[in-house]
């Protein structure tokens, strides 16, 4: 028996044409040359360890961190996500005319790492649920007269449990939206649902180990958005805003435990969406007739054999990883090979945000332009309200040719690469004391960070192929 | 960095290069696109596409023709274009338009949510 595999993505009507074999093949090159060409070029003393904060003037600092302000941004935070879970319960059950799927999964879940990486941190004002700890603990602290007391934090367990929500935030809507036999998505409804679950496990969190504890650890949002954060040249420091240098404050990122986990899952789980349509579709095609035969359900069979592939993308992106740091241990004069597991994690940051771009920037631009016209005013997607008047306006697809999408999407994964390497390198001559063992531990994360490369670039190549 | 180790490099580098073009020299000739001219029909029978999901591919400022011969009735919906369409239990449905859009895009059954086309315009 040979069932058609259904996948497709909720939201798009449209999807990129893959990009062609002779951008590939240059792209490809492009990569090589400049890989072997920042070996022979690399400075031999950190630049990046100290990130070179200074204070900005008083007044931005006062716009965003004066109290006053960070109750309306938190205000804010909260009501956004009122709406999107109203509008996902009340709402139309079509994924592309409720406001909740597109706010949730394209405007904040691609928007804030896009603004993150320039910027830095910008989520963190916004965050709805760290804003209702806040209001609560003060609350607690104003009737009880003592500050409430908290749950020692397991340090060993650090970030694991934002690596882990991020895959399940991602499977939530390509392996469990993608399901039912047709290509139809995540059911606004069961989004909205989700959201309400995810809120009250994140409160109930925040009571037992702190706001503070579990933003820095666990809340997938503020772990996932504060990672592409660490690249962008704005950062707070005792309650001040300043300017610090780009991507330095990434170096010190991934000291707490499983922040390789976080990174690793984000480059893994893009991978996954990006090769179901292309490169794993054959494989994916005959794992789900094989367990479809052995009288597994559709739906189920579907889910299972996503789950499968999503799991060795999870596993394949870290045994890269890890082979790249085994050879760096075995160079003379390497620190221990845990250091450098950790020490290298802030590394494929750049990795990751490029592959975001490779594979959403087209679904970002489009679907915003719902975003802000019809899903704006026409939240419920009912027909029934046109609050800005913009309800029966829809998405120009002539805004992008497809040209334009290849150029930023091979664009994105050679600058991903080249910032990649550049923080190795920088981090090497940090660890090693000679450098020239620093150069020939360079060897590895340049194998790492080629293999991801050229790996982005051929699921782009193969897509929808 | 000593100059036999940059050599060494460059030469591995000229060797990556070699092997990346070669690949694509030899898998990249069937990448030429098939345009589909005349008019393509699409046979939906209990509500699927007969012979799986119809492929179509046009260079763009082409004109895009295909006919839907349905055995049920439901709205033909060509996504991205947002072109819609009613068709009737035995009818059958034309659809002719200029290929604007650059992307890969889905004709459905919409009350059925069943794709019956995938249709490729190149740039």
């Amino acid at each position: 028996m040979s069932s058609i595999l259904p996948v497709a993505h909720a939201l798009v009507a449209r999807k990129d044409l893959p990009v062609p074999a002779w951008l590939f093949a240059w792209a490809a090159s492009i990569v090589l040359i400049v890989s072997f060409f920042a070996l022979s070029v690399g400075w031999r003393t950190p630049r990046f360890e100290r990130d070179r904060w200074r204070p900005l003037a008083a007044w931005p600092s006062r716009a965003l961190l004066a109290p006053p302000a960070q109750v309306l941004y938190g205000a804010l935070g909260v009501f956004l996500l009122g709406v999107a879970v109203y509008a996902g319960l009340r709402g139309t059950e079509a994924p592309d005319r409720n406001f909740a799927l597109t706010f949730l999964y394209v405007t904040t879940w691609l928007g804030f790492p896009l603004f993150s990486v320039f910027f830095g941190d910008v989520f963190r004002p916004f965050n709805p649920w760290r804003a209702v700890g806040r209001v609560v603990g003060g609350g607690f602290t104003a009737l009880a007269g003592q500050r409430p007391a908290h749950l020692r934090y397991p340090e060993k367990l650090g970030r694991w449990p934002a690596a882990l929500g991020l895959l399940a935030v991602v499977w939530l809507e390509i392996v469990y939206g993608a399901s039912g036999g047709v290509a139809v998505g995540l059911d606004p409804h069961a989004a909205a649902l989700a959201a309400v679950l995810y809120s009250g496990y994140t409160l109930a969190m925040m009571a037992f180990f702190g706001v503070e504890q579990w933003c820095r650890t666990g809340e997938v949002f503020s772990v996932y958005f504060g990672m592409f954060g660490t690249l962008g040249c704005f950062g707070v420091k005792d309650g001040r805003l300043g300017v610090r240098r780009p991507f330095a404050a990434a170096t010190r990122w991934a000291t707490v435990p499983g922040s390789a986990a976080v990174v690793i899952a984000s480059i893994a789980s893009t991978s996954f969406d990006g090769a179901q349509e292309g490169a794993f579709k054959g494989a994916l095609e005959s794992t789900f007739n094989r367990l479809v035969d052995a009288g597994v359900g559709l739906t189920s069979a579907l889910r299972l054999t996503d789950t499968i592939f999503m799991l060795l993308c999870f596993a394949g992106v870290g045994l890269v990883y890890t082979i790249g740091v085994r050879g760096m241990a075995g160079v003379p004069g390497a620190p221990s090979f845990k250091k450098l597991r950790t020490g290298f994690a802030h590394t494929l940051i750049p990795i990751a945000f490029a592959y975001l771009v490779a594979h959403y920037f087209s679904l970002f631009v489009f679907q915003e332009q719902a975003q802000f016209t019809y899903l704006l005013s026409d939240p419920l997607g009912t027909g029934t309200t046109d609050l800005f008047g913009t309800a029966s306006s829809g998405i120009d697809f002539r805004l992008l040719g497809a040209n334009a999408i290849w150029y930023v999407q091979v664009g994105a994964l050679v600058v991903g690469h080249v910032l990649g390497l550049t923080l190795a390198h920088d981090r090497a001559t940090a660890y090693w004391g000679d450098y020239r063992q620093a150069t020939r531990s360079q060897y590895w994360m340049l194998a790492v960070m080629v293999a991801f490369t050229c790996f982005g670039l051929y699921l782009l190549s193969v897509a929808n192929a | 960095m000593n100059s036999n180790t940059a050599k060494a490099l460059i030469g591995v580098a000229v060797v990556g290069v070699a092997i990346v073009l070669l690949i694509v020299l030899k898998n990249g000739g069937s990448d030429t696109s098939a345009t589909t001219k005349g008019v393509t029909t699409i046979v939906v029978k209990n509500g699927e596409p007969v012979g799986g999901i119809a492929q179509l591919t046009y260079n763009k400022g082409e004109e895009v023709r295909f006919k839907v011969d349905s055995d049920v009735s439901d709205e033909v919906h060509m996504h991205g274009y947002d072109i819609m369409k009613d068709v009737k239990a035995g009818g059958s449905v034309s659809f002719g338009f200029p290929a604007t859009i650059e992307g890969v895009f889905e004709a459905e059954l919409e009350g059925r949510k069943e794709q019956i086309l995938e249709l490729t315009v190149n740039p």
